[in-house]
């Protein structure tokens, strides 16, 4: 207790500890996601992600015997697989509901009337019947199975190549691009004069109008939107690209503002003109200034609301990424493949802006926090 | 050369947006149609060429796929040029729109409540005489699909303010007919049967029922299904009309007793994974267990929309069926059954949103939807061997058979109530509190809106 070192390295170790932690917090369920997002509907509503990663002992739900029927010696057999993976070891199999697990690999049933049904230990089958089995209800087989992990890019390619959605996806994401380019820019340069005229010029009721802006950071956007799409309706700009760069715009400035102005006050003057004689430019200088403020274009990347209310139509025209996975995902919802899927080709850009300006993005958070 | 880029990024998404131009699902003129009435409605509304109908809705994914197809048809007869936007959440969407003047010509409501809100806010047009007077000739049980759209308006007179077009059927118990086989059960006539299969299944060790109730923000609504339909079951349809209205209360002992008749359903041990994980367990992940090695549970009452969360290559018919979700044999109820249905109203009036209506009264106009999959109509100038597959002719017939044909009841009660107390109030009753209690705070949560 007296010991100030000791007491020191604790501090360290309770914040290396919690940073462990919180890392753990955020990345496991990304992972989670991501192990997901390579697996069929089926398997993620019978077993967790994790059980996925490795060779899982279980009751398979029936499969139904199916393929092409041969005569053979006078009998008609229908030779199948239970599981496309080759290396599966079938432990037990049966087929009826309330036996799934009569039989041993190898075993041969009879299913009555001289038709006989064998499961081998790689899931191969045999039925073999004295009459023919077309037209007639086939058999189920229950198995109790060792399959290795099996993952599939069909979520991906149903996202990304399927041709019934591949139109609506590309429409989607250069709407998204026409949404958040300008919806980013427009922001950061009105605020940048804000800032520097808050900064730097002297003015009576300059503290209140600061106060002001930095008030305005609470106001909630769901209060404005009917009011502000009015307004946009009787002005005559109606629900599009000019409506939703507006509001993207005004709920963005007062943090732009608060922000860019706090990080402007902390730059001596000197500074400025030190740059200019290394020989950096007015916009090199700017632009190291409001580079830190990209982080407006990850938050109108990930909007839906924003869209759904000033720019997404009943024409179906402007529809964005957002909306595009949202309607992936079916009248009812439920498909978490797609969902997981659609998650990480969504996130795709914002992670490529994040590592093209990782260090600018750090100094503009810390920039509204350390002054 | 930023804005140069995004000048022609705007072009590009401008230029790739498409109409709603697709190939005519059915040729007109070939198969059982009625195409004789499509004609007629082309030479009618012909000259519509170019006018543009926008249409909200509901429906997603393959849902908006089918409405298209029928969407085409209407195209084609009028020259109409027709967009259909689905959204997930339709009903957030479609107030905001309404309150904002920017809302869609037609718009499809799952619940005739949220119709009858925007309707008194003088939102939604109403509709003709002539079009009450249509669904009363020509609906079954005509009288009942008028009076379910027929709201106050923002002067306090009612009208008709919506056209059902699509139903669907809620009482309906799914099964798969193997699993019955292998351990020798059989479809239950009557709901004393299907009380003695359940009770038998339990001593047999089976697990009879899949109950979920997960869904998201809406956690609870399938509970409300099996009250409703239970209520059907144990009261006169009277009864549940005056419930519905808030003229009988909530806390009545005849509601008292549709709930507790639900508990009998969800106690331990007739469910699974116990009573505790009805609330749980999400409404779509539930089913899956009729399908599972061993199997979790033998039945699952849900609604007629329920296959498509069924496993992958399930084939109706042969992997899973349903029956009749059955009526008590010794009360003199008949065989009553619930239903749900969409609304068409007309939110931003048009000559062609009135032609569309006009256009739902064609029989084709149910037949071409008919024939593919998920639609219901109780239309009766329609050719009942057009439906799709078996499942839906027998649930066709299901409608048919009916003696008494009710709305669900909780999209019929106020938002408050329909989509929030009465929610609410079942998962606390899954959850553990008394039928009475859950009782009480509804109504009070009723008594509160008032």
């Amino acid at each position: 207790m007296d010991n100030v070192v000791g007491k020191k390295s604790g501090l360290t170790w309770a914040v290396h500890i919690s940073m462990a932690v919180l890392v753990a917090l955020w990345l496991f369920p990304t992972l989670g996601l991501f192990v997901s997002s390579f697996r069929t509907a089926d398997q993620i509503s019978s077993s967790g992600w994790w059980s996925s990663l490795s060779t899982q002992e279980r009751q398979v739900p029936a499969i139904r015997v199916a393929g092409e029927e041969v005569e053979v010696d006078g009998r008609f057999v229908i030779e199948g697989r239970l599981f496309e993976a080759t290396n599966a070891s079938v432990s037990a199999w049966g087929t009826s509901s309330t036996a799934p697990e009569a039989n041993a690999p190898g075993a041969v049933a009879d299913l009555g009337d001289g038709v006989t049904l064998t499961v081998a230990e790689d899931g191969a089958y045999v039925l073999s019947s004295p009459v023919s089995t077309e037209g007639t209800r086939l058999p189920r087989i229950f198995s109790t199975a060792a399959t290795p992990p099996e993952f599939t890019l069909d979520n991906y390619r149903a996202i990304l190549f399927d041709p019934e959605n591949v139109d609506g996806m590309a429409k989607a994401f250069f709407n998204t691009l026409t949404v958040t380019i300008p919806a980013t820019i427009i922001p950061i340069l009105v605020a940048a004069f804000a800032a520097y005229a808050l900064a730097w010029m002297d003015f009576p009721g300059r503290a209140l109008l600061i106060a002001a802006i930095v008030g305005l950071l609470v106001v909630p956007l769901q209060l404005a939107l009917i009011p502000l799409l009015k307004l946009h309706n009787d002005i005559g700009i109606g629900k599009g690209y000019l409506g939703t760069w507006l509001a993207h715009t005004g709920f963005g400035l007062p943090l732009a503002i608060y922000l860019l102005r706090n990080y402007m006050v902390g730059l001596p003057r000197d500074i400025i003109e030190c740059a200019k004689v290394d020989g950096a430019s007015d916009f090199q200088i700017f632009i190291k200034i409001i580079l830190p403020l990209s982080f407006q274009f990850l938050w109108t990347w990930n909007d839906l609301l924003v869209s759904l209310v000033f720019l997404i139509d009943s024409t179906g025209e402007t529809t964005v990424m957002t909306k595009q996975i949202v309607e992936l995902l079916g009248t009812r919802g439920g498909n978490w493949e797609i969902l997981a899927t659609a998650a990480f080709i969504s996130i795709s850009v914002p992670l490529l802006v994040f590592f093209a300006m990782q260090k600018y993005l750090v100094r503009g958070l810390l920039a509204g926090s350390v002054k | 050369m930023k804005s140069k880029l995004i000048v022609s990024v705007a072009a590009l998404a401008l230029m790739s947006g498409g109409a709603l131009a697709q190939d005519l699902k059915f040729p007109v003129g070939e198969g059982a149609f009625n195409w004789a009435s499509f004609e007629e409605f082309k030479a009618a509304h012909g000259n519509l060429a170019g006018q543009e109908l926008t249409i909200a809705g509901p429906w997603l994914g393959p849902d908006q796929e089918l409405v298209e197809s029928m969407l085409a048809y209407f195209e084609a007869a009028t020259g109409a040029d027709v967009k259909y936007v689905g959204s997930d959440s339709f009903e957030t969407q479609v107030r905001i729109d309404a309150e904002a003047g920017s809302a869609a010509n037609i718009s499809v409501f799952p619940q005739p409540g949220l119709t009858a809100d925007l309707a008194r806010l003088g939102q939604v047009a109403p509709l003709t005489e002539a079009d009450a007077a249509w669904l009363r000739e020509n609906y079954a049980a005509g009288q009942s699909w008028v009076d379910l759209a027929t709201f106050n308006g923002p002067d306090g007179n009612p009208a008709l303010f919506g056209f059902f077009y699509k139903v669907d059927l809620k009482s309906l118990v799914w099964y798969s007919p193997e699993n019955f086989e292998d351990a020798g059960y059989e479809v239950p006539q009557s709901m004393e049967e299907l009380k003695a299969l359940t009770e038998k299944m339990v001593a047999d060790g089976v697990t009879p029922w899949c109950v979920g109730l997960g869904s998201g923000a809406a956690t609870g609504w399938p509970a409300t299904d099996w009250v409703e339909d239970l209520m059907l079951r144990t009261a006169t349809p009277a009864d549940y009309d005056a419930w519905v209205a808030n003229d009988l209360k909530f806390n009545d002992p005849k509601v008292v007793a549709a709930i507790e008749e639900f508990g009998w359903f969800i106690e331990d041990g007739k469910v699974a994974g116990g009573k505790g994980a009805v609330a749980t367990t999400d409404f779509r992940d539930s089913p899956k267990g009729l399908f599972s090695s061993p199997p979790q549970c033998m039945m699952h009452r849900q609604a007629s929309f329920i296959p498509s969360f069924f496993p992958e290559g399930t084939e109706m018919g042969v992997d899973a069926n349903f029956f009749y979700f059955p009526a008590y044999a010794e009360k003199d109820l008949g065989k009553p059954v619930l239903g749900a249905g969409t609304l068409f109203a007309i939110t931003k009036d048009s000559p062609v949103a009135r032609a569309f209506i006009d256009w739902l009264k064609v029989p084709a106009a149910h037949e071409v939807w008919m024939a593919q999959s998920g639609f219901l109509t109780p239309h009766k100038g329609v050719n009942v061997d057009l439906y799709g597959d078996e499942t839906l002719k027998g649930m066709g017939q299901i409608l048919l058979g009916a003696d008494t044909f009710r709305f669900d009841g909780s999209d019929l009660m106020p938002g408050g109530v329909g989509a929030g107390a009465f929610w609410t109030g079942m998962v606390d009753y899954a959850g553990g509190k008394s039928a009475q209690e859950v009782a009480d705070a509804i109504q009070s949560a009723w008594d509160g809106l008032k």
